[in-house]
């Protein structure tokens, strides 16, 4: 009866068996039914919420909806958009998918990817020859750089036992800093200065022929190089962590390092190469932004699209399969907000609309747990002081 | 079933379960089971590793939710859906496994979970208490991390006890205690529980301490009750029978069962060594000859020291060896560096000195795996800590150790690892639904299982076995004994980590003796007597 060893167990998947199976399609249980239910009122809070607030800013709550689903995904030109934001957040997740699974908290992401920026910047403006050569070696520069950089909070943790999510954070202040230094020292990386006017805080821009390319025309669909990658990481991710030798002691370390240990994992060596990987897909996806979409380095350049991305691995549960879907979900937020901005609606109402949405869409799982327990906890409060000398209900004893 | 336990007469019975049932899956745990208690009594509940004894407790407890059955206290209908609702109706538990967080303290560990204020005074004067009254003294300030297996299980006990449940559940609370401990530990509760009207549901594999302490026994046989009467009118052979459906031979199983009677254990177990291994493989022959030679110790340890982060000595200048085909045991009272030792060898952790050789050779032990790659298995104390992965699969903790054996340049071997796995399910009578079940899922003695299957198979030229039969039911710790003796037959050097006299006395040719981290003493099995050993562990030479 419960010793079964034979075939009846799990047929072997095929490789989008896997690749299903990590983003969680197998089974959608009552609690994935009532999250999914959850974050739909949610988002309709969100919405009402946001409407209401650009009422009192003396908008149209119709236009604002309407912006936001116009710049997202209406159109051809507003899933580019779409895409486009997703990439970077997309890579920093897979990053962070990485650190999680070893068990180390990398939240330094927004720090490694301007570090990123920043040497892809510095490769992509002094390196002679052709694009393609230059651009590979830019973003590999990039990676680099924010591998390096959580590579010093690996260090610090594996020789010290300084707590990594404490380094990671405050090297991001530091690598805001140094950004600000590069671009505001004339001997680094700030711009020449057209003639006209001082020189800005900011890089010269990256010459055309350095920037990534994408397919398709304005108004059809456009696909950057940017995006191209970030997928084509998923998939090798995806499969690595499922399926690899590399990925199955990075689990193991990740869930029980002691176990890990006695197996011959070394957790400085794993752990430590896996915060630098986490470092390096951020530092990349800085190289994207900067050669896919902003082409310049300004202290800004960032724009949250460290904290982002890790917020997308933290919704995705450290599945790179679920980091897609999520990834693209956070670039629809992003699309649909700044072509809000561009509407008219004030700043700071398009963040607090943002932020909204956000909470939206991270809140529901942790709402439906709790839901959960709470239902369980509340149904026997009102069963059992109800009945407290009734004496064995009149249910045969017999039940053999 | 029931209808011999109806009472018509007295007070109805502190707690009953009637017709619980829990399945997971296509795995039914409980199957209908009965279960009454009445106060003062103590009752014993048995069966084998995944007969569902947890589950059924779990269910009690509100950790699990029952598909169909219910709970009556002094007769009336409960319902128990939480922890907390299982406190209020005076129910508590100690777990199968350690539930302490490690970096907080003794009185800190008690207290958690209490709703209301806490006051460190107070509960520090209860551990004490609690301790005196059921002897097991433990200081309260002391930090769990600190603390050996034997003590923690102690704090768990006073957690338990403190609370003042009215019915207490106790899962497998006696593993890492010595019988003496369990013998007097139960004495106590006994009393304890007649003159105070508790009841007590005690889950033990040690036959001796269900026959001793128990009132009745209920035995559970794949979820369903398969035998029930008054501890007096049975025996512990009627009792293993029960459980595992067959006669099982009680001679040297015995030892781990403490069925064995301890006056002078040299002279009760010589005929058993002799020949009375009944189905057993036989014994591997004179052992004793190949440790004489010199220069063939497959396992030398030479002047290991450690000390721990506190500066106490936890190995001072150890020294043994072990040779090929023999079973060399290492006894002493628990705490005397026995866990050190065993995380040493493990990997888990450098000495500060000395070194350990295998076959000849000196292992690197600051690289991780390194002892495993020289060929030790290791069954650790703690299976939970260093041995297994639980919420991996059964099957990537049955090649867990060996991944470049089931893996090409890049990937893992799928086909490989599932065949690997299902066919040491089959060997070791894993009890699983599938090698793809999380090894969570497992039922206690099962998880262990896994580790045994994983380590005995890697062909190993060494073997540490700590307290290898802790958490096996009767038949699995039969068949223990004999893959160690097989094992050492084959040419294995085995090195068996015991607290308990008994089993050391029946598996061992040689039996060194550790205190306070050193060895006070090897004697052959010939040679050692209760009074010498005894010596010995007390830290004299003899
Ligand atoms: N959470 C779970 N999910 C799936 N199956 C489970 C789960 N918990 C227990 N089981 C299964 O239920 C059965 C009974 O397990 P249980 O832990 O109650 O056994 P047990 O009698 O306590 O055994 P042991 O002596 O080994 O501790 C086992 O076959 C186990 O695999
Ligand atoms: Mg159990």
């Amino acid at each position: 009866m419960t010793t079964v060893s034979g075939p009846a167990g799990t047929p072997r998947r095929p490789l989008a068996g896997y690749i299903v199976g990590s983003v969680g399609l197998r089974r959608p249980s009552a609690d994935a039914w009532r999250t999914a239910g959850i974050t739909v009122l949610c988002v309709a809070v969100a919405v009402g919420l946001a409407a209401l607030l650009v009422t009192f800013a003396d908008g149209s709550p119709v236009e604002v909806v309407d912006a936001l689903f116009t710049g997202s995904v209406a159109d051809t030109a507003g899933w580019s958009q779409t895409l486009v934001n997703a990439a970077p957040l997309l890579l920093v997740a897979l990053g962070a998918c990485i650190a999680n699974r070893a068990g180390v908290f990398n939240i330094g992401q927004e720090g490694q990817l301007l570090i990123g920026a920043m040497v892809g910047c510095f490769v992509a403006l002094r390196l002679q020859g052709p694009g393609w050569i230059v651009i590979t070696v830019a973003l590999v520069a990039a990676a680099f750089g924010g591998g390096a950089w959580s590579g010093i909070s690996a260090a610090m943790y594996y020789t010290r036992g300084t707590n990594v999510v404490v380094t990671t954070l405050l090297l991001t202040f530091i690598a805001a800093q140094v950004v600000q230094f590069a671009v505001n020292s004339p001997s680094l990386l700030q711009e020449e200065g057209m003639g006209s006017g001082p020189a800005r805080p900011q890089s010269d821009a990256v010459p055309d022929y350095l920037r990534l390319a994408s397919f398709g025309q304005y108004p059809d669909l456009t696909i950057g190089v940017g995006v191209i990658v970030a997928v084509v990481a998923t998939v090798v991710l995806a499969v690595l962590l499922a399926r690899s030798r590399w990925g199955f002691r990075l689990t193991m370390l990740g869930l029980n390092p002691m176990a890990a240990r006695h197996a011959g994992v070394r957790a400085s060596r794993l752990g430590g190469s896996a915060l630098v990987l986490s470092g390096a897909f951020a530092g990349l996806a800085g190289g994207v932004i900067l050669l896919g979409t902003v082409f310049r380095l300004q202290p800004a350049i960032s724009n949250n699209f460290g904290w982002d991305g890790l917020l997308v691995a933290l919704v995705a549960r450290s599945r790179p399969g679920l980091a897609l879907p999520v990834a693209v979900l956070f670039g629809a937020l992003r699309s649909g907000s700044s072509y809000l901005a561009a509407t008219g609606v004030p700043d700071y109402l398009v963040d607090v609309v943002q932020a909204l949405l956000v909470l939206a869409f991270v809140v529901p799982p942790v709402l439906s747990t709790l839901w959960a327990r709470r239902l369980r906890n509340r149904a026997p409060v009102a069963d059992t002081p109800a009945r407290p000398t009734a004496a064995a209900p009149a249910k045969e004893e017999v039940q053999v | 079933m029931s209808h011999d336990r109806a009472r018509t007469d007295g007070p109805a019975p502190a707690l009953e379960l009637r017709g619980i049932s829990k399945r997971y899956g296509p795995v039914v745990a409980c199957d209908a089971v009965d279960l009454t208690v009445q106060r003062g009594e103590v009752h014993g509940l048995l069966g084998e590793n995944g007969a569902g004894k947890s589950t059924l407790m779990k269910v009690l407890l509100g950790l699990v939710h029952a598909d169909a059955g219910e709970i009556l206290r002094d007769g009336a209908r409960v319902e128990v859906h939480t922890p907390l609702q299982a406190a209020e109706l005076g129910l508590g538990m100690v777990h199968q496994h350690f539930s302490l967080i490690e970096p907080l303290t003794v009185w800190e560990n008690v207290a958690l979970g209490e709703p209301g204020r806490v006051d460190r005074n107070t509960i520090c004067a209860d551990v004490e208490a609690v301790g005196a009254r059921y002897g097991l003294a433990v200081d309260p300030t002391a930090t769990v991390e600190r603390l050996s297996a034997g003590e923690r299980q102690r704090v768990e006990l006073i957690k338990a006890l403190r609370r003042d449940p009215k019915v207490l559940v106790l899962d497998e609370p006696t593993s890492v205690l010595t019988i003496a401990e369990s013998a007097a530990l139960f004495e106590v509760l006994r009393t304890a529980v007649a003159a105070e009207g508790r009841g007590v549901i005690l889950i033990s594999h040690k036959l001796a301490e269900i026959t001793a302490a128990t009132d009745v026994v209920s035995v559970l046989r794949r979820g369903r009750l398969a035998f029930h009467c008054r501890t007096a009118d049975t025996s512990a052979p009627e009792l293993a029978r029960q459980m595992v459906g067959r006669d099982v031979s009680l001679r040297a199983e015995g030892a781990a069962l403490g069925l064995v009677v301890t006056d002078d254990p040299a002279k009760h177990l010589t005929p058993v060594l002799a020949g009375g291994l009944g189905a057993v493989p036989a014994e591997p022959p004179a052992p004793e000859a190949s440790a004489d030679v010199p220069g063939t110790a497959a396992l030398a340890l030479h002047g290991l020291c450690v000390a721990g982060p506190d500066g106490r000595t936890l190995l001072d200048h150890l020294d043994l060896e072990v040779a090929t085909g023999e079973i060399v045991a290492l006894y002493g009272v628990e705490g005397n560096g026995q866990a050190t030792l065993g995380d040493l060898l493990s990997g888990l952790m450098a000495p500060d000195a000395g070194e350990v050789r295998v076959d000849g050779r000196p292992v690197s032990l600051d690289r991780p795996g390194a002892l495993h790659h020289a060929g030790v298995g290791v069954i650790p104390e703690d299976r939970h800590r260093s041995g297994v992965v639980l919420d991996m699969s059964v099957a990537d903790n049955l090649v867990m150790t060996d991944l470049r054996r089931f893996s090409g340049r890049l990937l893992m071997r799928r086909a490989q690892i599932r065949a690997q796995a299902e066919e040491l399910v089959e060997r070791f009578a894993i009890r699983t639904p599938s090698v793809d079940a999380p090894l969570r899922t497992l039922s206690g003695g099962n998880q262990q299982r896994v580790v045994l299957a994983r380590e005995l198979s890697a062909n190993p030229v060494v073997l540490v076995a700590a307290q290898p039969t802790h958490g096996l039911d009767v038949g699995a710790i039969e068949d223990m004994y004999a893959r160690l003796r097989e094992a050492a037959a084959s040419g294995v050097a085995v090195l068996l980590i015991s607290t308990e006299l008994e089993e050391v006395m029946a598996l061992a040719s040689r039996i060194a003796v550790i205190s306070s981290g050193r060895i006070t003493g090897v004697l052959d099995v010939a040679d050692a007597s209760p009074q010498r050993l005894g010596m010995l562990v007390g830290g004299e030479a003899a």
